[in-house]
């Protein structure tokens, strides 16, 4: 290993000492003139707003099914639902990562998936029947976790969370907190998804200078924050006791459900994959990417094939999260060491995309970790 | 192991660029001195700064007086061990009030775990075994003779102390005392705060060029790892810049013991040099010159360990059939120095000098069976040559 370093050092020190002698302007070596540009727009234009409108069609369909469910609750339609909802979810994953605009503006973020879901202040606001579902305080008490226990943790039984919404004093409470929930998911989303189809999109792609609130520079950032935080930390690190002296199964994402914990995992790590080789959402067509830039920057710089490095450490992360149980609580409380195992698959996707790829784009992490000593 | 090689990259790049430069000023020799003592300031006021190790070690000396009072509970004693801020579970108040813990620090240093939790995981749930294990197994026994298989009491000859071990002969608490020498200090101190990862993470190089001190701090970020890496050793002297050794029951304890063993004398100047030295190169900005501190720091503080290990070992054998109590006293500290082994550091391979695979096999042979109550002289002997032969001395040295 020394060696390695050594031989890269010495051929730094030659091409260092060299430039610095006839450095006549007239090379362009160690000059970042990637088209920051045409990756902004692929990834606004195949990526982001296609995944949007994706959302929010799957949206569409849960509302209508909601609207079906209180109508006339029933087992069948709870069932139906459930998919509708699970459904959703899944485009979710592939959207999270973009707290960028109207998203950030809004926290529309916060308003979508934070877990655990906090089942007393749910309850308060099924009972009280007068809520601002926008209201911080109900960050914990909305989105698809707090659907996740309007419709599968209620009660042990169908029947029986059935008969929640059926019941005569307190069925309307819940029929009618679920679809405001239902309804302003569905209202966020299309606000967010209208802001880039009308006008942000342009900004977005515009901004390619380097400073901290450039759109590539807020979105390198964001990519990363959504990784280490979002996936790596929430979905797998939180729940295997990583940060706490216990393991924490009830910490997963979909906890209630239960058995759609992995599969959510699985989508979120394939969009995370898609999204650093530029692949349009839903489809086989590839366009320019971090990956590409990260080519271009290893042209210039001499440097490691980091984009290759990067790509096989997300497949040895997905590989490690193939093995675990569809449930990730069942995982933790049957055999940590897989889901820690997986953890450390993940972290060292951070390493690489968190030190070395922003150090490449020379962009700066805009966020600390809490790790006071 | 990617990533130290990265790091390593890239700041060694950023060091030719230097000494391109320098060439160009016809300036390239290196004469950092390091000042007598360990005394550094910034407008006249110390930039020296450890208070979360000093507060560790002191909740570690509670801890381990704690696993022998046979009135604690096991939820108090896990207390001690993961304190959160504002719980009473030690005498000093100062203590209570810290936001510090000892087990959120154990086995969790960058360079070794950032991206091993799993073993991380593995090595503080051993931590909390052992704790389950002297409640559950020992105390119970406190006033029942120990026999091979069973638990209890039993003193060194000559009306010596009394020493309360588990079937195997293995006291607990000495176990913990001395893996957290290895867990906590030297993994923090050697695989952390000296490593390049730490050092430099961030902007740490380009604010320590510039001086720029942390927000409301008087030292730059830089400054503060390597003193945070000191104060696991010196973090309990009453005079920190100037250390006496042997105020602790830890890794400040054994470096005096080492370096009272005259095959080993001058090792506790040399750590303490290579920390002056390095931290003034830090102010120096000769960050080749830091590196080399870290690396004598590295091998010497290793070496402290092994030559514990052994000298435990052999001490053990020596009474194995005179004095069963203290033979046991001795090997409960060898289980402790060997499972701190795998924290130390190879300066060529950057991973501990015996490998963890191999240091279990030590672990499991000296438990096997009915542990050191059945354990031979020949495997203590062997054990003992080869940890020796890995770091380079041999068993005799280390015996005395």
């Amino acid at each position: 290993m020394k060696r390695v370093i050594f031989v890269f050092v010495a051929a730094l020190t030659v091409y260092a000492c060299s430039s610095s002698d006839d450095s006549t302007g007239t090379t362009n070596d160690g000059k970042d003139d990637f088209n920051r540009g045409e990756l902004l727009a692929n990834i606004a234009d195949n990526i982001i707003i296609p995944a949007y409108e994706d959302l929010s069609a799957k949206l569409n369909n849960l509302e209508d099914e909601k609207n079906i469910f209180i109508a006339s609750p029933s087992e069948t339609n709870l069932v139906a639902l459930r998919e509708k909802w699970l459904s959703a979810y899944k485009v979710w994953q592939s959207v999270e990562m973009y707290n960028i605009g109207k998203a950030e503006e809004i926290n529309y973020g916060f308003q979508m998936n934070i877990y655990p879901t906090t089942v007393e202040d749910i309850e308060s606001n099924v009972s009280s029947g007068t809520y601002d579902l926008t209201h911080p305080n109900n960050n914990d008490a909305v989105g698809f976790p707090a659907l996740d226990y309007l419709l599968n943790g209620l009660a042990n039984t169908d029947t029986e969370i059935v008969e929640k919404y059926t019941n005569t004093t307190s069925g309307d409470g819940y029929k009618n907190y679920m679809s405001d929930v239902v309804n302003q998911m569905n209202t966020l989303t299309n606000t967010v998804l209208n802001d880039w189809k009308n006008g942000f999109r342009d900004t977005f792609v515009a901004s390619t200078e380097n400073t901290a609130t450039s759109s590539f520079n807020k979105l390198a950032n964001d990519f990363v924050y959504y990784f280490e935080k979002g996936l790596r930390a929430n979905k797998v690190g939180i729940p295997a006791g990583v940060f706490s002296t216990e393991p924490l199964p009830t910490k997963v994402e979909a906890f209630y459900s239960n058995e759609n914990s992995k599969d959510l995992l699985v989508a979120a790590l394939e969009n995370i994959k898609n999204f650093i080789n530029g692949k349009a959402y839903n489809s086989t067509a590839t366009g320019v990417g971090f990956a590409d830039y990260l080519d271009y920057l290893n042209n210039i710089t001499q440097g490691e094939d980091l984009n290759v490095a990067i790509n096989n450490k997300i497949d040895d992360a997905s590989a490690k999260v193939l093995t675990l149980d569809a449930s990730l609580s069942n995982q933790v409380e049957t055999d940590n060491v897989k889901m820690t195992e997986a953890y450390d698959a993940l972290q060292k996707v951070v390493v690489l995309i968190k030190v070395d790829m922003l150090q490449a784009f020379s962009v700066s992490v805009d966020y600390t970790d809490a790790d006071g000593d | 192991m990617k990533v130290n090689k990265l790091f390593a990259s890239l700041f060694l790049t950023s060091l030719v660029f230097t000494s391109c430069s320098s060439d160009d000023n016809g300036d390239e020799v290196n004469n950092v001195v390091a000042p007598s003592t360990y005394v550094f300031e910034h407008n006249n006021e110390s930039s020296v700064n450890f208070g979360g190790q000093t507060t560790r070690i002191k909740m570690a000396e509670e801890f381990i007086s704690a696993l022998l009072d046979n009135t604690r509970t096991e939820e108090e004693l896990d207390a001690m061990f993961a304190h959160e801020e504002g719980a009473l579970d030690f005498s000093d108040a100062d203590l209570n009030n810290s936001d510090k813990s000892i087990r959120s620090k154990i086995a969790a240093s960058s360079d070794y775990f950032s991206t091993n939790t799993t073993a991380s995981i593995a090595i503080k749930e051993n931590f909390d075994n052992w704790i389950n294990a002297q409640v559950t197994e020992v105390f119970p026994k406190w006033d029942d003779d120990a026999v091979a298989g069973s638990a209890g009491k039993i003193q060194q000859a000559g009306g010596g102390s009394t020493r309360y071990v588990n079937g195997k002969g293995l006291e607990y608490n000495q176990a913990i005392a001395k893996s957290i020498i290895g867990g906590l200090m030297v993994d923090q101190m050697l695989n952390n705060y000296l490593s390049t990862a730490v050092l430099d993470e961030g902007t740490n190089v380009a604010d320590n060029d510039a001086g720029i001190l942390v927000d409301g701090k008087n030292y730059t970020n830089m400054e503060h790892k390597w003193d945070e890496a000191y104060g696991y050793l010196y973090g309990n002297e009453d005079n920190p810049a100037l250390p006496e050794l042997g105020k602790d029951s830890f890794l400040n304890k054994y470096v005096a013991s080492v370096e009272a063993d005259s095959d080993f004398t001058g090792i506790a100047n040399d750590i303490y040099e290579a920390f002056k030295l390095g931290r003034a190169a830090i102010v120096a900005k000769d960050y080749a010159v830091r590196d080399e501190q870290a690396e004598i720091i590295r091998e010497k503080v290793s070496t402290v360990i092994a030559v514990r290990s052994v000298y435990y070992l052999q001490s053990g054998k020596e009474t194995l059939e005179s004095d069963k109590a203290a033979a046991f006293h001795g090997l409960s500290e060898a289980i402790g120095f060997i499972n701190s082994l795998r924290f130390t550091r190879d300066n060529i391979t950057n991973s501990s000098v015996i490998d963890a695979t191999t240091i279990d096999g030590y672990l499991e042979t000296l438990m096997a069976d009915n542990g050191f109550w059945d354990v031979t002289p020949a495997t203590l002997d062997q054990i003992s040559d080869e940890i020796a032969a890995a770091f380079g001395f041999t068993k005799e040295q280390a015996a005395n």
